[in-house]
């Protein structure tokens, strides 16, 4: 079974020579590019999955089966609040195929609750559950059905409360408390001079009230995996954002130590930060400990839409402030967010949204505060951007509204009040290396020319046209606190080198840019190099793929092994043939002892079992800090940012509004795989024009009533621009891999106001609610006709 | 007891026979009693396509497919596609323009475009975009699946 997870055999190849096409793919795109120091970085290269993944050979979890497997199924809560009498499982004991009927009670008292940042969610409920769909019992059969047959005989005798649905109920006086630390998750205030007083002092000065739905994740793939035996380590196999995490938990939930745990991640069908909590993982390796047999469960997608983590409703609360001629003077902000049943990442996106208040902007006075409570909701949790789309959305929103007042141009307005090199944010950082304006710059002419065209163009019929702008800065990695990336280069007798890095690639493509980095930092082919990630017993912990942190965190330590790794090899080489180490040089794959040529493999072969010593090692850990009682501190090493523009039309008899082109001017430092940045773009904006226009989670009375792909509605190829034109602006970032900084989640930010911008534009309504759905843009356009 | 029924397919070309519940789908039963786990589920209720195949060359849902209804049909499935350790040019297409990232929804993007591409081998953007507007990608937007549909239509028109 150990083979199972051996590195190269993490995609079933059934025969296939997996180095070979390796090389054979690399070979193809890079054979003749130009030998320099950037030999790989930079380059659109194909990224090596891709193979497994079109011959449908990838091994997802749920592709997985072993020999003796059980099938491993939840009973969850039918209540959003409610005591648990009684559970009686005995009938489902001795059902047909059933080896496992796991409860509360089966849990150790030390690994009772479980959670991402604050222990606090039960494995399986005990006295009480929290939300509809929360898990109660879990079941393992010889089969499927089995397991779900038996779910049928378990009985459990619920008492249901009444549940708190708002975070206004939740703060209300003498509202139940939901947990022993009250009903408040986050309660943040960050103020910067005094913002009252300036925006009294201010010319103009704009209010609204921003909200949004909660939004599903939507990845393709639902949360699965399966645990089993290796010998006596228990391993999973899960698709996840942060295996370190589970191994962690997986210790004190299980009581096994360290060594004896191990978590792989397979192959991952997207995540978007909705596959960073505890689904299956505990449940599944306590019944494997209990069967001994291997336990695999997979979600069904209703249950992903019940029990997973949603992105927070949030209501907004804002007012900025402006001079006449368009300078930011005071923004006041009040955010009131539902976090749902249980902590996840809640205090994460309220610290998140606090420090990004103004951003990218430059305003003076500031206030602003930021509440989450508890609600009997499903958690609310981490997802692309934690929150500060809304944020965006709201903030972006008002800009253009004093734009629009002032009659000045959104670029303008923006340009004036950017963020630059040398600024101070609210929290006291001195920004370095802004390419903000740039972004700006860059959008300017194109958006001017499409104004012009558009102009041109007599708006016939019940279409309108608009233009709407919006942009984003946005902090890579952990909020104000470290978190290191660490690499590991190895190399064997035959010339294979292997990168261990602790960042699993989510299925963007993240692996390839490592390996990118890390062959320019060796001076090797990039054939030569596997880069082995998400694997808790290979890797350190390097902390999760998240906060767009693994390109410039994981990257900058590959970077920095492969440059260890180039001197150690150099040492190796030198020592074994017994002449001065200044004399050998590794440099484009190429091996020179005293100027005479030698391949890297007859280096390798040379070095012999000495190649075992070399261990390359990399460690990328800026200072950055923040104290959370104030919010003084450098919460980011680096910013990303962007402006988009989003050409809108509307049809005024049915509300209904497409995009058909999109611009996206993006500061994302120096590019390592531009085909993979811009994938990452067009994928954000996408995502973000489903939150914009369709998205939604409906809730009534704590129950979800779109729990499927059929009433919950995504994007399709027909609803996206045709058009979306992804410009990188030439800004590298010094601290960075080679000049990279985060791409991945800033695309999504801007993408709601940019929307809301252009459809002001086309018909002067202004929403003010995600999504901006075909009822309400009617419902606006009429009351709009009333006022007039 | 639940009732079997013995189902004798060809999938990609090659045939099979198996026993399977009367209620099993088409998808659970290329997945587990043929071991093709190329075929993926998505959403479980013909909404994502991620579980499209060919049945008897026309797309059809294999979560909403119950498996008896194929015997003595013929299946292609994502694992049919290349030519041995050839990859169809559709699937050169999708590496070349980061036509996938996750990969989940791919299996299902491609066997509905080599329908497309095999009825229409010169289509418009626009009809690319109507042809698998029933396949759901939360990844890519799908600018880099409709520039390979587009690519792969122009190398299969070169080899034809």
């Amino acid at each position: 079974m150990a083979s199972e997870l051996d590195v190269g055999e993490k995609f079933a190849l059934d025969g296939l020579d997996e180095q070979r096409h390796w090389q054979e793919v690399y070979r193809e795109i890079i054979g003749g590019a130009t030998k320099g120091s950037d030999v790989f970085f930079g380059h659109s290269i194909p990224r090596n999955d891709v193979l497994y993944k079109v011959r449908g050979r990838a091994k997802y979890a749920a592709n997985v089966t072993m020999p003796g497997m059980l099938h491993g199924v939840f009973l969850r809560s039918p209540h959003p609040y409610a005591k648990i009498k009684r559970v009686d499982v005995s009938k489902a004991k001795t059902a047909p195929g059933v080896q496992c009927v796991l409860t509360a009670w089966d849990v150790r008292e030390e690994g009772f609750l479980v959670g991402s940042l604050f222990e606090d969610t039960p494995v399986l409920a005990k006295t009480v559950v929290r939300h509809v769909g929360e898990p109660v019992v879990a079941v393992a059969a010889e089969t499927l059905a089995q397991a779900e047959a038996a779910l049928d005989l378990i009985e459990v005798d619920y008492e249901p409360m009444k549940p708190i649905l708002t975070p206004q109920e939740a703060i209300a006086p003498g509202a139940p408390q939901l947990h022993e630390q009250g009903n408040i998750i986050a309660d943040f205030t960050k103020t910067r001079g005094d913002a009252e007083a300036a925006l009294k002092a201010s010319d103009i000065v704009v209010e609204g009230v921003y909200t949004n739905d909660p939004i599903e994740h939507a990845y393709l793939e639902s949360p699965a995996g399966i645990s089993f035996w290796d010998g006596d380590v228990l391993t999973l196999l899960v698709c996840t954002q942060y295996p370190h995490f589970h191994h962690k938990q997986l210790a004190r939930v299980t009581g096994l130590p360290m060594e004896k745990i191990r978590v792989v991640q397979s192959v991952i069908g997207g995540a978007f930060g909705g596959k960073i909590d505890v689904t299956i993982e505990c449940a599944a390796s306590l019944m494997t400990m209990k069967t001994g047999r291997p336990v695999k469960m997979v979600l069904e997608r209703n249950e992903v839409f019940s029990s997973t983590t949603k992105r927070h409703a949030m209501t907004i609360r804002h007012r900025l402030g402006a001079t006449k001629d368009g300078r930011l003077t005071a923004l006041d902000m009040d955010v009131l967010c539902d976090g749902g049943a249980y902590n996840s990442y809640s205090l994460i996106v309220a610290g998140r949204c606090i420090i990004h208040s103004a951003m990218p902007y430059d305003i003076p006075a500031i206030k602003t505060h930021m509440k989450t409570t508890f609600t009997n909701h499903v958690p609310s949790g981490a997802m692309r951007s934690f929150g500060v789309i809304k944020l965006g959305f709201a903030t972006e929103s008002q800009l253009n509204k004093i734009a629009d007042q002032l009659g000045m141009s959104p670029i303008e307005i923006r340009r004036i009040n950017a963020v630059k090199s040398g600024t101070v944010t609210m929290t006291g950082q001195v920004l370095q290396d802004v390419g903000f304006i740039k972004t700006l710059d860059a959008l300017e002419p194109i958006y001017e020319a499409r104004r012009k065209e558009l102009a041109a163009k007599p708006q016939t019929g019940p279409i309108r046209t608009g233009l709407g702008i919006a942009s984003l800065g946005y902090g890579i990695g952990y909020s104000g606190v470290r978190n290191p990336s660490t690499a590991r280069i190895e190399v064997d007798e035959t010339g294979l080198v292997i990168a261990n890095c602790g960042t699993p690639d989510v299925g963007t493509g993240s692996d390839m840019a490592l390996a990118q980095i890390a062959a320019d930092a060796a001076g090797i082919d990039i054939a030569r190099i596997r880069v082995v990630s998400g694997d808790s017993t290979k890797t350190d912990d390097s902390g999760p793929t998240s906060a767009s942190r693994t390109t410039y965190f994981s990257g900058s330590a590959a970077r920095i092994a492969g440059n260890d790794f180039n001197r150690q090899f150099v040492e190796a080489l030198a020592a074994k043939l017994g002449v001065s180490k200044g004399v050998v040089r590794l440099n484009d794959d190429q091996v020179l002892v005293n100027n005479s040529p030698m391949s890297f493999e007859e280096a390798c072969k040379t070095i012999g079992s000495a190649t075992k010593n070399i261990v390359a090692y990399g460690k990328f850990d800026p200072v950055n800090q923040l104290d959370l009682k104030n919010f003084e501190g450098d919460p980011y090493p680096t910013y990303t940012y962007a402006t988009h523009l989003a050409e809108v039309e509307v049809d005024i008899e049915t509300g209904r509004i497409e995009v058909p082109n999109y611009w996206a001017a993006h500061d994302a430092g120096t590019l390592v795989n531009p085909m993979g940045a811009v994938g990452q773009i067009e994928g954000g904006v996408v995502m973000g024009l489903g939150m914009a226009l369709w998205e939604r989670i409906v809730r009534k009375d704590g129950y979800i009533q779109n729990p499927g792909y059929r009433d919950y509605l995504l994007p399709g190829a027909k609803d996206t621009p045709t058009k979306i034109e992804t410009i990188f602006v030439d800004n590298p970032d010094p601290t960075g891999p080679y000049g990279a900084k985060g791409v991945a989640e800033a695309s999504i930010i801007p993408v709601p106001a940019a929307i809301a911008a252009g459809l002001h534009e086309a018909t002067g309504v202004r929403p003010a609610k995600m999504p901006m759905d075909a009822e309400t843009v009617l419902d606006l356009l009429d009351r709009k006709e009333a006022a007039e | 007891m639940t009732e079997m029924r013995k189902i004798s397919v060809k999938v990609n070309g090659k045939a099979y026979e198996a026993e399977a519940e009367v209620r099993m789908h088409l998808a659970d039963f290329l997945r587990q009693k043929l071991g093709l786990t190329g075929t993926h589920l998505g959403c479980e209720h013909g909404v994502c396509g991620a579980c499209t195949i060919l049945l008897d060359g026309r797309t059809a849902r294999s979560c909403l497919t119950l498996a008896v209804q194929v015997d003595g049909h013929e299946i292609m499935t994502i694992e049919g596609i290349a030519d041995g350790d050839t990859l169809h040019p559709l699937q050169e297409a999708f590496r070349d323009n980061h036509g996938l990232q996750c990969g989940f929804c791919t299996p299902g993007m491609l066997t509905t475009l080599i329908e497309l591409l095999r009825d229409n081998p010169d289509p418009t953007e626009e009809e690319v975009r109507i042809g698998i507007s029933g396949n759901l990608c939360r990844c890519t937007g799908y600018q880099g699946i409709v520039a390979a549909a587009l690519d792969a239509a122009k190398r299969m028109r070169a080899l034809s």
